[in-house]
Order: C-alpha cells, then structure tokens, then sequence
C-alpha cells in the first residue's frame, strides 16, 4: 500500500462517523475486553448491559434460550451467570458492531462474518491453551477483532468492497489478495489502522495487521502466529467469508507454524493430527455457540436506546 | 506416544455431562494402535461403539472393559473387534464428498497443471482395500463425469485391490442394493447401471472400464514394489488394522509408488502421527490428505 493512500485511509477512519462515534457503551467495553475474564468484574459489565435496552433484552433471550437449558432468567445479573462472561462479552462486542454498521453497507453478509470472527476466536484460544501460551484471554480477543478491517472496506469502500468479494467468490480465491488489486490495500491494513485508532495494544494491531502474512514483521509474535493459523483452520473446515475458497492449508509447513516452534520448541512433536482432529471436533460446537450469540434473530433486532 | 488433549475450556452447553476417564483410556489406546481418534466431541460414538461389545461380553463398566483390552489374555482378539465394531460395513458410494471437492477443486488442477508440461497426459489412482467396490466406482463415476471438463484430452485408471477374494468378486460383479446407492443420484444411476432385478443396479462397461481389479497384500513387498507412478492413492480404514511396523512400510511403499505432487487419502478420523513424517499433512475444505512434496514445494510459504 503506498504513502498517499495509507494517509488517505488513515484520516478517513478517523473520520468515520459510524465507527468513531460509537455507542456509549463500545469503549469501556473494549477496556474491559483487554483483561483477563478472571479480573472482570461482574457488576461492571452487568451495569455496562444495563445501560443499554436493546442489549440486556437480547442478553435475556440468550439466556432463555434452549442451548443454555432455558431457564427462568428474568435479571440481566443472572442472564450474564447463566451465559458466563466469555459469552457475554463477544455478544456485547458483536451487538456494539452491529449498531455502528449501517444495515445496508454490509458487504460480507454478518451472519458469515461473525461465524469467522468468534470461530477464529475460539480456535485461537483452543491453540493457546494447547501452546500454553500465557494469555489464552488476549488470543480469544486478537482472534475476534483479526477483521474488523473487513468493515472499514464496507463503509467506506462499499462498491469496490463488493467487486471484491464477487471476483473472490467467483475465482473461490482469497479475499485479502483480490483487496489488494481492487482497492490497492487489504482488510489488514484497514483493521491495522482502525485497532491503531482504537488504542488497542501493539500485539492486537500487530494480529489483525499481518494474519495473512506473518512475515510482514520481522519477528512476528505468538498472536499473530496464532491468529494466522486459526485463520487458515477456520477457512477450511466452513468457516470462511461466506464462499468457497479452493485452497488446501499445509499448516505444519506454514511459516506462522515454524516461527511459533521456534518459540515454543516443544511444539516440534506435537502431534497436529491430532490436534486438528480436536479442532475439527469442536467445529459444530463452534458453529452453534456463533449461532446462539450472532443468531440471525440477533442480526436484525432493533437498534434503539 | 499420543499427547495429553488440550486443556481448552470447553465450549459444551452448561448441562454436558464429563467423560468417564476410561473411555479417555480406551480412545488414547485406539489412538496409539490404529491411529484412528475421536475428539471429546465425538466421545458418544466411541462409547456406543465400546458399549456394543461390552454387552457381548457381559461387561458392565468401562473400567473394566479397558482391562480387557489391555491385560486379559484375549486382548488382542478384543481390540480387533472392537476396529471392526468402529469400521463396520459403512461403506456405499460418495460417502465422502468432501474428498472428491479437494480432488475437483484443488488437487486435480495442481496434477494437471504440473504434468502439462510433460506430454504424457495420463494419470493413475489406486484404491487400496477397495473392499466391495463402492470406492473404485464411486471415483470412477467422478472421473467419467469430469472427462469432457476438467479432463478433457486425459486419459485416466483407477487400480482396486484387496487382500479378500469374495470382498474382491464382489467388486468385480459390481452389484450393489439400496444402500451402497443412497446417495447416487438418479440420473447417475441411470447412466452407468443397469437394472438386474431384486431391487439391485449393476454397473455397466461405461463405469467399469476404467478399474482394474487385482488382488494385492499390502505387505507383499515384492508386489507392493511394481505400482509406481500413482497420482492419487485412497487407502481408507485399511492400516488400521496393521502393526507400527507393517504400517511404516505400507506407508513408505505408498510414498514411493507416489508422483512427487500425489496425494494419499486415508479415512476420516486416520492418522499418520509418528508412523510416517516423509508426508506433509494437508487440509482442504472439509477433509485432511497427505501430500508427497516435490522438491519446490518442501517448507513453508504465506498463504
């Protein structure tokens, strides 16, 4: 991406009214995203839903529904027990999304890019917590936020975005390398500059910046490593942008995979079969939890309050 | 040796209720001999499989049902049955769709494009363990249909073998009833069976010239050497009933019967792990095959 366009989109993110003037609730919500589950604290976040009508109702339905055995929750302090705090908060985050997307500049449809999104979420954890690595937390988040560029390119490149995705869906090839003929740049440079504007942390930026490219840096870390191959997974087993990609993924032979083994060295004898065995496994689980947080009765409720 | 499972929080709905810890005994165990693994989530098949033969054998708790698979005098009897319970008779045509996407999708075109350059356009498949037939005419009926698009001015045979001579004949006559047809369309049917009476479809010429039978153990070496030249191998739930040793070769025979750029397929939930490293381990949408590199394509690159 050259100078003169990066300071272009540079400035119209920052100008972008829907996402820089998001709801009350979106940026202490993205402060509390940064902690481990175990240091939020559960009034804050049953105060930060209460704030907001159209969220503790949504909260409520959740918690009644069938997946979480349908109880009687009728307090958004018991919908927020019952749906544990994980859930709670990449509903929070998708609903906040939700409200700053105008209805009609999505490109990718959202129940596909919230089935990414949360899938890649989920997976990045998983593999953190087979890696042991430190903050299963913080992969969890660089997973969920990895294309948040994909909605920059949907408001503000609504036309060219949607060539894009047609000529990716047409060839069944990537999408971050069609952006980048079309538009000049990708969804990561985009979701770079976007968690830049948001404050998010240097390893957040870095992940969503380089997920399809880990060597962009010179020494990329465990999250976009991470994040990268979660991608890849979640791109092969249905969970991709909503069409069929023509790809096979040799993770083991993935530069992500030899920079993580050259972090973790005990990784050279993982049994990745297996592994994936796991991941593959948890797919449909996967599926219905995305399913139960961004079902599609969840896409269209009313943004009021 | 199998690694500890992730300690990954469980995604479950709330009420799922824990695994009893044999069973996680007995699915490391299968794991380890067979290569054959159930993820947690798939821990309900695997105990219904184990509780079929605990029923014959009048055994009550999975305890102890692991002890027969380990200690008592039978045991390798036991576990046997038990591979034949987790395989039995599932077998009809297009059972794997996603098998044949990669082929169409991904692998066929990358064969395609690098035997080009070379002017024999020809390629090979071999289905080994091809048991009643439903694999080799399930490729077949692929391949035919592919052969005025993807293949057009490609010629193309497919090897099916087995070790059983009636699992052998039966391919060969390539009659097949209701349930080896469930997921053939009609118009499939129509085009390469013809009806032979008692509710039962027979393959015609069209779909059986292509395959040629031959009756091949997988640990005949001197046999095993004369294949070469593969561009795709199936060999699915076959190894798992062989030792580490005789899989090693089997698999080592495969690679090297293989084209650099050919791709082996084993079943779904099959593994590889410590039994062979020459492969790479590659996922499309769907389904897991193993890729013998070419020289160009050996370490890692961005995708």
């Amino acid at each position: 991406m050259n100078e003169k366009l990066q300071f272009q989109l540079r400035a119209q993110i920052s100008q972008m009214d829907s996402i820089s003037t998001a709801p009350a609730i979106l940026m202490p919500l993205l402060e509390m995203l940064r902690l481990p589950s175990d240091r939020i604290s559960l009034e804050k976040v049953v105060e930060l839903i209460s704030y907001d009508g159209a969220i503790a109702a949504q909260c409520l339905r959740l918690a009644n529904s069938p997946l979480f055995g349908r109880r009687q929750t009728e307090t958004v302090r018991a919908a927020v027990m019952a749906l544990g705090l994980e859930r709670v908060r990449s509903m929070l985050f998708g609903l906040c999304v939700n409200r700053v997307m105008p209805q009609d500049k999505w490109v990718i449809p959202p129940d596909a890019f919230w089935r990414h999104s949360l899938g890649c979420a989920l997976v990045t954890q998983r593999m953190a917590n087979k890696i042991e690595y430190p903050e299963p937390e913080k992969a969890y988040l660089a997973g969920l936020l990895h294309d948040l560029g994909f909605l920059v390119n949907s408001v503000l490149y609504t036309d060219g975005f949607r060539e894009c995705l047609r000529l990716a869906a047409e060839q069944h090839l990537a999408l971050h390398v069609i952006e980048e003929q079309v538009l000049g740049f990708s969804h990561c440079d985009a979701g770079q500059m976007l968690c830049e504007h948001w404050g998010l942390s240097k390893e957040l930026v870095d992940a969503a910046r380089c997920h399809h490219d880990v060597c962009l840096l010179p020494k990329a870390g465990p999250l976009a490593c991470l994040v990268h191959l979660s991608d890849l997974l979640c791109r092969v087993r249905y969970l991709g942008y909503g069409y069929e990609e023509f790809m096979g993924v040799d993770l083991g032979g993935d530069a992500a995979w030899q920079a993580l083994v050259r972090s973790y060295p005990a990784l050279e004898h993982m049994d990745l079969v297996r592994f994936t065995f796991d991941i593959d496994g948890a797919m449909d689980q996967i599926v219905a939890t995305v399913d139960a947080v961004f079902g599609a009765k969840t896409m269209t409720a009313p943004a009021s309050g | 040796m199998a690694i500890e499972i992730a300690k990954a929080k469980p995604v479950a709905p709330p009420d799922s209720t824990p695994v009893d810890p044999a069973y996680l005994k007995i699915r490391d165990l299968i794991y380890r001999i067979s290569g054959i693994y159930y993820s947690e989530e798939k821990h309900y098949l695997l105990k219904s499989r184990c509780e079929r033969r605990m029923a014959a054998l009048r055994v009550t708790s999975a305890p102890e049902y692991f002890e027969h698979l380990t200690i008592r005098g039978n045991r390798d009897a036991e576990l046997r049955l038990l591979l034949n319970e987790i395989t039995i008779g599932e077998t009809y045509m297009f059972r794997h769709p996603a098998q044949l996407e990669a082929l169409r999708n991904v692998i066929l075109p990358s064969i395609l494009q690098a035997k080009g350059l070379i002017s024999l356009k020809r390629l090979r498949f071999w289905c080994a363990g091809c048991s009643t037939g439903e694999e080799p005419h399930t490729l077949a009926m692929f391949l035919l249909e592919e052969k005025d698009k993807l293949l057009a001015g490609w010629s193309f045979e497919i090897l099916a073998t087995d070790l059983n001579d009636n699992s052998l004949e039966a391919a060969r006559a390539g009659i097949y009833g209701e349930y080896a047809l469930r997921n053939t369309s009609d118009a499939m049917r129509r085009k390469y069976f013809k009806d032979v009476g008692n509710q039962k479809l027979q393959g015609n010429d069209l779909l059986k010239a292509p395959i040629r039978f031959e009756r091949i153990n997988l640990s005949d070496d001197s046999k095993m050497l004369f294949q070469k030249g593969m561009d795709v191998i199936f060999c699915c739930n076959v190894l798992i009933y062989f030792d580490l040793a005789s899989k090693r070769r089997v698999v080592q025979h495969f690679y090297s019967n293989l084209l650099p750029g050919g791709y082996l397929f084993l079943g779904n939930a099959e593994s590889l792990f410590q039994v062979d490293d020459s492969f790479r381990l590659v996922h499309f949408a769907g389904v897991t095959a193993y890729l013998k590199p070419t020289a160009a394509l050996a370490g890692g690159g961005k995708k």
